[in-house]
């Protein structure tokens, strides 16, 4: 049960992220054609492209990216055996999800802070455009303290991949 | 260099070499060096949503991401193929020199080595071995060393890459990497001759002449690719990152209308491993950005300036001891990390030396895309091995002539400028 749900929402994740890069590409698109063919330049088709991207970033890697995925350096964990690989994933898991909390209350102001200014032409407030990187942040230590805790329970086979 | 960036790198090296994933390495160096020199912590935050928010060239990123993996299932990449085996596949180690020459033409295309030994490396493998006609090492190799080719040639995200940190022109960049790619292919062509001639490879059956236009015909609208993008960039139609879009939305309208090889949930696959990709890079970018910051407030590059200056370096010892350097951290490290992290703490020494930037930036990219092959970590063996099945051991036996020859290409364009160079001046470039 809570696996399917989790799955469901994984694959919602994935519509968003698809959707985001979608909207990228499209907006970049329009602003060609509006510049070259109709001799009108918008200037907001690229503020909605950088938005477009930094939401890609963080959204994916809160909630769509494995582990396999990212831009990792994998010799030692592939040399190690299966048990000191897991002593490797627990401690960088845990110093990971550590430094995240101890920033997130000064992420969380400076982010709220945000609120006073508004991108030049699309009038999106900043607090709103960033805060991505909340939703990133306690996305991601959720999952390491979710990965740990599956480790010392002894349920990590899917954890590799 | 204080105590608190010490203790920043520890976290950083430390955590990566235990296999984190290495922009959350980055940022939890980042955060602990902050806490360190009491700073606030949420400059973190700030300096990676600013610097992405501020980089409207990194939008190439992802645009080049999705027009190579349309190209890769959009049936683009075999059509090409067909055209090399017609054109090249005649001569001794046929096969081998297509396998270049294919590469050649994919690079004007992708921005990624990864993409092309992904798409048209696993292709071009199949072909080589069926019938037991070359050793799947050899094959496995001349598409590894073949794909490095991909990010010299424009377009390339790599490039994008060193000008985001050097503050050039990714125009010249990738203008001056054509030249370059052209020697690198050409160097490869030379030594799979030589290993054919050598060990009496197969000669295919030519091509009846009479097919040519026919097959000519069928890739012409992917032949073109290169040419649009060129044409956009230089002709002024459009920036390099507006031709990411092009050329993403060319290869669609190729693949979905013409040759009708992707369906609606084709693309959304399509669509759904270029988010990751780029979301995967952007994340590294956005890592680097906050600990480039700690590296200028450490004065570090400044310090590596006023070192060498103390050496008293001349620039030639300086861009070969960069390049030994480099080819050493490429057995280990990924090329985004060289660029985004290591690059900058040398820009600028090679600035005060006198080097051109734009030619210190090609001999990087290059130098990286061989590190893209190096073993232990070569990212492109990796790759082949996981889509062929290639075995490693017989990978890296037969990878090291083509090494050898692309460090010779390296070094030439190191020490002859002019090579890198004469493309973009001939186009306005002042440097």
């Amino acid at each position: 049960m809570m696996h399917s749900v989790l799955a469901w929402l994984q694959r919602r994740a994935d519509n968003v992220a698809v959707g985001l890069l979608t909207a990228i590409f499209l907006s970049f698109i329009l602003q060609i054609i509006s510049r070259y063919v109709f001799r009108q330049p918008l200037g907001w088709t690229l503020e909605a492209c950088l938005l477009g991207w930094m939401w890609l970033v963080f959204w994916s890697a809160a909630f769509t990216l494995k582990e396999k995925d990212h831009v990792r350096f994998t010799i030692l964990i592939d040399a190690a055996r299966p048990g000191v690989r897991r002593v490797y994933l627990v401690i960088t898991s845990l110093c990971i999800a550590a430094a995240l909390v101890v920033s997130l209350p000064a992420t969380v102001d400076y982010v709220a802070f945000m609120k006073i200014e508004k991108t030049s032409l699309l009038k999106v407030r900043f607090d709103v455009a960033f805060s991505v990187y909340i939703i990133f942040a306690v996305a991601v230590i959720a999952r390491s303290v979710w990965r740990v805790a599956q480790i010392l329970r002894g349920q990590d086979e899917d954890i590799q991949a | 260099m204080s105590l608190a960036f010490l203790i920043c790198l520890v976290v950083l090296f430390g955590l990566s070499a235990f296999g984190a994933p290495i922009a959350l390495a980055m940022i939890a160096a980042a955060v602990s060096y902050l806490a360190m020199t009491g700073q606030d912590l949420a400059l973190a935050s700030e300096q990676i949503m600013q610097g992405l928010f501020n980089s409207f060239i990194l939008l190439a990123v992802p645009l080049f991401i999705v027009a190579a993996n349309i190209m890769n299932a959009g049936t683009i990449s075999d059509r090409l193929l067909n055209f090399c085996v017609a054109a090249v596949g005649r001569f001794r180690g046929g096969l081998g020199h297509v396998n270049v020459v294919a590469s050649l033409i994919f690079s004007g295309m992708s921005g990624s080595a990864i993409a092309d030994a992904a798409g048209i490396g696993k292709i071009i493998i199949q072909m080589m071995t069926k019938d037991g006609r070359y050793p799947i090492g050899f094959a496995a190799a001349i598409t590894a060393a073949s794909a490095t080719i991909g990010p010299v040639i424009p377009p390339s995200i790599p490039m994008v890459m060193y000008a985001l940190v050097s503050d050039t022109s990714v125009g010249y960049l990738f203008l001056a990497g054509i030249t370059p790619g052209l020697l690198m292919g050409g160097v490869l062509m030379v030594m799979v001759a030589r290993i054919s001639a050598k060990r009496g490879f197969a000669v295919e059956e030519p091509t009846p002449l009479r097919d040519m236009p026919r097959i000519t015909m069928n890739a012409f609208p992917a032949l073109m690719m290169p040419v649009i993008l060129l044409f956009g960039i230089y002709g002024g139609a459009t920036t390099p990152t507006e031709a990411a879009a092009v050329a993403a939305t060319y290869a669609f309208v190729l693949a979905a209308v013409f040759y009708r090889a992707i369906t609606i949930s084709g693309t959304y696959e399509i669509l759904s491993s270029s988010a990751r990709a780029s979301a995967s890079v952007g994340l590294v970018i956005g890592g680097a950005l906050i600990f480039n910051y700690i590296v200028a407030s450490e004065n570090i590059p400044n310090t590596v300036a006023a070192l060498l200056r103390d050496l008293d370096m001349s620039p030639l010892a300086f861009l070969l001891m960069v390049n030994l350097l480099l080819l050493l951290l490429g057995c280990i490290l990924d090329a985004t990390t060289i660029l985004l992290v290591i690059i900058p703490l040398f820009l600028p020494a090679a600035r005060e030396l006198g080097i051109d930037l734009v030619h210190f930036g090609v001999i990087v990219v290059v130098n990286t895309m061989i590190g893209l092959i190096t073993p232990p970590y070569g990212i492109l063996l990796f790759v082949i091995n996981a889509t062929t099945g290639a075995p490693m051991r017989d990978m890296i036996r037969e990878i090291w002539p083509f090494m050898l020859v692309l460090i010779g290409a390296l070094l030439t364009m190191t020490l002859v400028p002019g090579i890198v160079l004469w493309l973009p001046r001939l186009l306005g470039y002042g440097g």
